[in-house]
């Protein structure tokens, strides 16, 4: 049993911290917090639907076409209509996300209406029995592609300049600028980054759950969750903190009520928020006047 | 720029003569007209709600739609459990909505701040509407509740146009007090809190006490506005308080402009009317409000009410008594 919920838990986890990574990849180069973030990820899974399904594509290469495209908006999105507010207060950048992701989450409905949508499964082996444990393809093929591609985008940011830039620009965007490097374009890259990992979660959660409209709602909170659970804005924290979430919300649902699993999410943010504002592995922020 | 005495009375003459106008109303109107009518005296309490914590005190707090819930919800199971006229509701409604504020404003004192705020109030909000449909024996969960039929002192709550006065002597009372309030001291230290809260704070202004008021304000605001709305539907659901409500609170504050009140009035009407032609198909609501607020933004951050001030100093809004 335990070690059931463990498995179940840890393959949501890994959605989790990758929906959180990708909240925090363009929270930290750009100090822009995307409430529209869900809908990113719900239109990634929903461009794969609809080449699989709609277009006859194998589900590797729809997913790729997918991955690229949600990309292309997120940079599209960053110089179209973040750059021209960038002088703006803050407000203004959370609005700008929030009627993005409505936008987006609209034409999703316009074009699917109430209907939700069973994705192909993937990797249709049987399951394998490991005593009482039951490993399903999927949630084998999402922690291992999960994995990969956190090892694959720490050892970026570790060995490669492209980390150096990022915390370059974190630490000071006017420092950066001095030392050549082009902020704007920088920040274009890195929602367009943000799109295409989000994206990555919806498409690997949607064989395994449907896919709805307001998917993407509900992604977002886990992904506030689990960055709140880690401190905001570090990017470890994020990873661990979506596993952690993953867990918790399997265990909860398990061992106290079902109806928990729902708002796991809302009461981890606001007990952490207001007992440990930085969460339980972040540091202490400080406030410039 | 000081306003001549002649515009301040052609200020005042108009600000009477909306509402004088507005009573002739229901003469012209059928019933849907009469409905989308009161919808916007709702709308237009809840666009001043919002303004004032994201406006006039420019904090991101996106509780407001959970208010407006608790403000429903209270109304509607104190009229069933407690017996009182709908009228009674109203005052009620508005202190469980200033309740709300007051807790809101206690996390905002937490040193949790825009994104952390904005974060924390919308988990709050999907708690409470998580709250809604599995406290189904106060709340009847996802079915909701019904209001009573009865009437009040010969007021019947399903008039609507008996229902439009009502709302309309809420709506200006409510509206000309939230202009006083930011003419006042008061409504100085709220914008000035927006501005620089440290150097606020080093002017001697109490801040924590001007955050908590403005919340409590906010909160009352639209407690008041879901005593109306549970009257104007009848019955009281979870999915009326979900996230769509936001997008559409957002967009009234921002095509009427931030921090105006004659914006928020602007905004409200505008919006309610506007929809009414796109409501039909699914998903287009949410479009609609979200290219509203990404042009908005764009095109004219100040909203429409910058564009009537531009017109005339009649349209001034000042934070202090001229």
């Amino acid at each position: 049993m335990l070690m059931q919920l463990t498995l179940s838990g840890a393959s949501q986890g890994a959605i989790y911290a990758l929906v959180a990574l990708s909240l925090t990849v363009v929270y930290r180069s750009t100090t822009v917090v995307n409430f529209g973030h869900g809908d990113l990820v719900m239109s990634g899974a929903f461009v794969a639907y609809v080449l699989v399904v709609g277009l006859g594509l194998a589900f590797l290469p729809a997913a790729v076409i997918a991955v690229v495209a949600m990309f292309g908006l997120g940079v599209c999105f960053s110089r179209g209509l973040i750059r021209p507010i960038r002088g703006g207060p803050h407000i203004g950048f959370a609005l700008m996300s929030i009627a993005l992701g409505y936008t987006l989450r609209g034409i999703a409905r316009t074009v699917w209406g109430r209907e939700v949508l069973p994705m192909p499964r993937v990797f249709d082996i049987e399951p394998i029995f490991l005593g009482d444990v039951v490993l399903t393809g999927d949630a084998l093929f999402t922690i291992a592609t999960v994995a990969v591609l956190l090892g694959l985008f720490f050892a970026m940011l570790t060995f490669t300049d492209i980390g150096k830039m990022v915390q370059a620009v974190y630490q000071s965007e006017r420092g950066a600028r001095l030392v050549g490097i082009n902020v704007s374009r920088f920040h274009d890259l890195s929602w367009g980054t943000g799109a295409a990992l989000g994206a990555v979660g919806g498409i690997l959660i949607a064989p395994v759950s449907f896919l709805h409209p307001d998917l993407g709602a509900s992604f977002l909170i886990k992904g506030f969750a689990a960055m709140t659970l880690g401190g905001f804005g570090s990017l470890g924290g994020a990873v661990l903190g979506g596993v952690v979430l993953g867990l918790a919300e399997q265990y909860a649902g398990a061992y106290i009520d079902t109806a928990l699993i729902d708002i796991t999410a809302y009461l981890l943010i606001i007990l952490v928020l207001l007992v440990r504002p930085r969460g339980l592995f972040g540091r202490k922020a400080v406030v410039k006047v | 720029m000081s306003i001549s005495p002649a515009t301040l009375r052609l200020r005042t003459a108009l600000f009477w003569a909306v509402p004088v106008l507005a009573c002739a109303l229901p003469l012209a109107t059928n019933p849907y007209t009469q409905f989308v009518l009161n919808s916007m005296l709702i709308s237009t309490l809840l666009t001043l709600g919002f303004n004032m914590v994201i406006g006039s005190l420019g904090q991101l707090a996106f509780a407001n739609v959970a208010f407006f819930g608790l403000g429903a919800y209270a109304s509607v199971i104190a009229m069933n459990d407690l017996g009182l006229p709908w009228l009674a509701t109203i005052p009620l409604s508005g202190l469980v909505g200033a309740a709300g504020g007051f807790l809101a404003s206690a996390v905002a004192l937490r040193g949790i701040r825009l994104y952390y705020l904005a974060i924390v109030t919308l988990a709050f909000g999907e708690l409470l509407r998580w709250l809604y449909i599995h406290a189904d024996r106060l709340t009847g969960g996802t079915d909701g509740l019904a209001i009573p039929r009865e009437g009040f002192l010969g007021f019947r709550l399903g008039d609507d146009t008996a229902q439009f006065y009502v709302f309309l002597a809420v709506t200006v009372v409510l509206v000309k007090g939230t202009l006083n309030l930011l003419r006042s001291r008061l409504g100085r230290s709220i914008v000035a809190v927006r501005e620089n809260e440290i150097a606020t704070a080093s002017l001697g202004i109490p801040t924590a006490r001007v955050i908590v008021t403005a919340f409590m304000w906010s909160g009352f605001l639209v407690g008041v506005a879901g005593a109306l709305f549970a009257a104007h539907i009848g019955r009281v659901f979870p999915e009326s308080f979900g996230l769509t409500q936001l997008i559409v609170g957002f967009a009234m504050v921002l095509v009427g402009g931030t921090g105006s009140v004659l914006g928020s009035v602007l905004g409200a009407v505008l919006l309610t009317a506007l929809p009414e032609y796109v409501r039909a198909f699914p998903g287009m609501e949410e479009i609609f409000f979200g290219l509203v607020v990404i042009v908005v933004l764009l095109c004219l951050p100040q909203g429409l009410a910058s564009l009537l001030r531009r017109l005339s100093p009649v349209f001034l809004e000042r934070h202090f008594r001229e």
